[in-house]
């Protein structure tokens, strides 16, 4: 019976995303990972070496692509399964039954599964076509094509299903500052297998057990069968993409299936199952009161508020009998002339409404990363404490452009005059005076030290950041595309000064003003183009 | 001041017709507009609000047409649609002075507007408590507040007393009817006494066409005569909905008190005076029995 409720609860879940639009989005990404991977793109390189492009080293390889993408970006597509109920009230009719709350969260991490198993699906079949493509081997053999997905890949996703649900159970992980800490979690767990590894670079059963997307696993047999043929060969090891010119190869028979790599890999799935129910302690069950206790103490009315009948409804005083006897009136209002004031005053209120809510230590944190910013040596300023300043913001600007559909305001925002010359153009000056005062410090400090080029860099960076998320917001209507897009962009850009991805620049050398200042105006242009055609009229 | 809409059909997806070929045109006054779900009225709401392009045909505000110059519309128009949200984070004021700047008021009259609005639909009490903690009939006030800011001109309200307890409905009929003097007030409910007590014009839409637009006067001298209460016992209660177009039943001591509409008299029927809720199931039923032949 339970297993019947189970597979109805998966099956209806798996259903409605699949049958989204955003469902065919993901799976047209998880086509082009695979076509990345099949055309060279996408390469597995041991320094100079890669396999030879037979079964056994297609699957592999492949699944590396799967593991390490979809353990990444997967959570980010699958996040928002309990958050739906919710919206869709379907939540509070599942409250309703004899459902317990581990089942419900175990329900969604299948259901997370499946959907990032049909991802994986995807990429296995475009491992097949690799292999005929390539055509350096021409014998497919299934079980070493295929049982890599299976050990690897399909375990790597349960896994990251199943964050998925503790993050959105945990409240204070529910929304974006969870986007964001996944992506340093994910980070610390891929580097946690990599730092017990001996000197020689042999693997032990403390890599395969804490090698929860099969990364270390798979690439540590590869190097250990290349190092017995080629001495040449020393320890380096890349999931490249772009530069993949490798120019040596050798033959790879695949994974030595040994009982401590069958094992790890039976952890990972029971991790996940673990990890599922642990989400479900901090399940709220879609009672709103769990869901506003965080809130509650600061938000409580005051004692003396009008008191609240049963449903909720604020009694009326004695005299709105009166009131409601007499006919309603309302003042006539002036006829308005158009004001300059109009976008100022709508830049102030979309400015309100963007750091609303904040609690005081935001404020607190924004303030000492601005004035540590100028009190620190200019180098020390640009390339460490501004770098903090740029991602402090994120949830701020991750609302810009997703607003009005998270919310359902859109009718009575686009039902109202000018609304795409006026409340869009707010919302981006709004983003760019968060963007210039969070960040504001180094300029000041690029100022008082004359540094123009850097500063030409900061300007840049701060009309590009609002440009980037108006256009993800409102190109995906989602704040998550904007908070996983950044963070990756700022964690590999900024944050470690790579030329090409530092939109801050960070250092002279990584500096690319005018590059940025164009991609500013083009997502700035996209932006538009994207709120225009959500709109019936302009 | 007039509101033409000429000829209107929207299809969508699937070829799925929500309007078809519909005519109305509006002076000043309240219109009910009234039919059974998936009519079309949220679709003609979300077109006169701009919200939604027509498939085919056009709608005109005092000769303009809509599709030309959707701002002349805007600037004159106040919306509260069907299923809306609200910035859980902001209380009534800042979300209402939100509003206000997007609709592109001025501070000082929107401090004035804001403060009669919120007195208006009894929120003053509970004006800086965020609107996450807010009730669904607390958040329908505040969507009906926001409606009113810019004073419009052009009220379009979708099923505006859902959610509602009976004093607010009463307080919000009160304003509709205060309001509808030098204004065009389109009012979609299900509920017909709301359109009862307040409108002056009456539209019945059915399967994306209209049914009927005349005053209610007229649409109750349609079933003048045609409205009849029998009492039956309750096991031929069954046997009387397949012959008669039933309106009402009560259950009494003496048997089922059954509500009709018919041409002529039932055997031991009583004639009632008629309500609109009669005329309405009769133009509905007509139009079916006539579309069905």
């Amino acid at each position: 019976m339970k297993a019947r409720v189970l597979y109805h609860l998966v099956r209806a879940d798996f259903l409605e995303r699949v049958r989204r639009y955003n469902f065919l989005v993901t799976l047209a990404f998880a086509v082009y990972l695979g076509y990345c991977a099949a055309t060279g793109k996408i390469v597995v390189r041991l320094d100079e070496y890669r396999g030879v492009f037979n079964s056994a080293w297609v699957g592999c390889a492949m699944t590396l692509v799967a593991s390490l993408f979809l353990s990444l970006i997967g959570f980010y597509i699958v996040k928002g399964s309990i958050e739906r109920d919710q919206e869709t009230r379907v939540g509070h009719i599942l409250a309703t039954t004899p459902m317990t709350k581990s089942f419900y969260t175990v329900a969604k991490m299948i259901s997370n599964f499946a959907v990032l198993a049909s991802m994986v699906g995807v990429i296995a079949v475009a491992a097949v076509a690799m292999q005929f493509l390539k055509a350096e081997d021409p014998h497919v053999h299934l079980w070493p094509l295929l049982s890599p997905f299976v050990l690897f890949a399909l375990p790597s996703v349960a896994f990251t299903g199943a964050v998925a649900i503790l993050f959105e159970s945990i409240p204070g992980l529910r929304g974006g500052i969870g986007n964001v800490v996944y992506f340093f979690l994910w980070t610390a767990l891929l580097a946690v297998p990599i730092s017990s590894i001996d000197a020689a670079g042999r693997l032990n059963a403390g890599n395969y057990f804490s090698d929860f997307n099969g990364t270390v696993s798979i690439m540590g047999q590869m190097q250990e069968d290349l190092r017995a043929v080629a001495p040449d060969y020393s320890h380096g090891s890349s999931l490249t993409i772009g530069d993949t010119k490798t120019t040596k190869t050798f033959l790879w028979n695949g994974l030595h299936p040994t009982p401590t790599l069958y094992l790890s890999r039976i952890t990972t799935l029971l991790v996940a199952v673990i990890i599922a129910l642990i989400a479900a302690v901090f399940f709220h069950r879609f009672d709103p009161a769990q869901e506003w206790s965080l809130n509650k103490s600061r938000r409580a009315p005051p004692a003396t508020a009008t008191p609240a009948t049963a449903n909720g409804f604020a009694n009326a005083p004695p005299q709105a009998a009166a009131a409601l006897a007499s006919s309603a009136h309302l003042t006539p209002l002036p006829k308005s002339k158009s004001s300059p004031f109009v976008l100022s005053r709508t830049i102030a209120a979309e400015l309100k409404l963007m750091l609303k809510g904040h609690r005081w230590w935001w404020y607190a944190v924004a303030a000492g990363l601005f004035i540590a910013s100028i009190a620190s040596p200019v180098d020390a300023s640009r390339g460490g404490v501004a770098v903090v300043a740029l991602l402090w913001p994120i949830l701020v600007w991750s609302q810009m452009g997703t607003r009005e559909a998270r919310f359902n305001t859109a009718s009575l925002i686009f039902s109202s005059q000018r609304s795409l010359v006026r409340q869009l153009p707010a919302v981006w000056i709004a983003g760019l005076i968060v963007a210039a005062a969070t960040n504001g410090g180094l300029a000041i400090r690029l100022l008082i030290a004359h540094d123009r080029p850097a500063l030409a860099a900061w300007l840049a960076c701060t009309l590009f950041i609002p440009s980037l998320a108006l256009a993800l917001g409102i190109w995906s209507g989602t704040s998550k595309v904007f908070e996983a897009i950044y963070t990756v962009w700022w964690y590999i850009g900024p944050a470690h000064h790579l030329p090409g991805l530092d939109f801050l620049g960070t250092s002279p050398e990584s500096a690319e003003p005018t590059r940025y200042l164009i991609m500013g105006a083009v997502l700035l242009a996209a932006a538009y183009a994207g709120r225009r055609s959500k709109l019936a009229y302009a | 001041m007039n509101l033409s809409i000429q000829h209107v059909s929207k299809q969508y997806r699937g070829n799925v017709w929500a309007l078809r070929d519909f005519t109305l045109d509006l002076r000043p006054g309240v219109l009910g507009l009234l039919g059974p779900n998936g009519a079309g009225k949220t679709t003609l709401m979300s077109i006169l609000s701009t919200i939604t392009r027509t498939t085919q045909g056009r709608v005109l505000w005092n000769d303009i047409d809509l599709a030309r110059n959707p701002d002349a519309i805007r600037s004159v128009l106040g919306y509260l649609p069907q299923d809306f949200g609200v910035y859980p984070n902001l209380n009534a004021v800042e979300f209402l002075e939100y509003l206000a700047a997007v609709k592109g008021l001025d501070a000082a009259t929107s401090r004035r507007r804001i403060d009669e609005l919120l007195n208006l639909v009894n929120l003053n009490d509970v004006r800086k408590r965020p609107l996450g903690g807010y009730s669904g009939g607390m958040k329908q006030r505040i969507g009906i507040a926001q409606a009113l800011l810019n004073d419009p001109q052009l009220l379009i309200v979708d099923e505006p007393t859902a959610g509602l307890d009976p004093e607010e409905r009463v307080r919000f009929r009160n304003l509709l009817s205060e309001l509808s003097g030098e204004r065009v007030v389109i009012l979609s409910t299900h509920i017909v006494s709301d359109v009862e007590a307040t409108a002056t014009d009456i539209a019945l839409i059915s399967g994306g066409t209209l049914v009927a637009h005349a005053a209610p006067e007229k649409l109750l001298q349609q079933v003048e005569g045609k409205v009849w209460e029998g009492v039956v016992p309750s096991n031929e209660l069954q046997s009387i909905k397949q012959q008669y177009l039933i309106s009402g039943t009560a259950r009494r001591a003496d048997g089922v008190h059954v509500r009709m509409l018919a041409p002529s008299a039932p055997s031991g029927a009583q004639p009632l005076a008629p309500t609109l809720e009669d005329a309405y199931l009769y133009c509905l039923n007509t139009h079916r029995v006539g579309a069905a032949a």
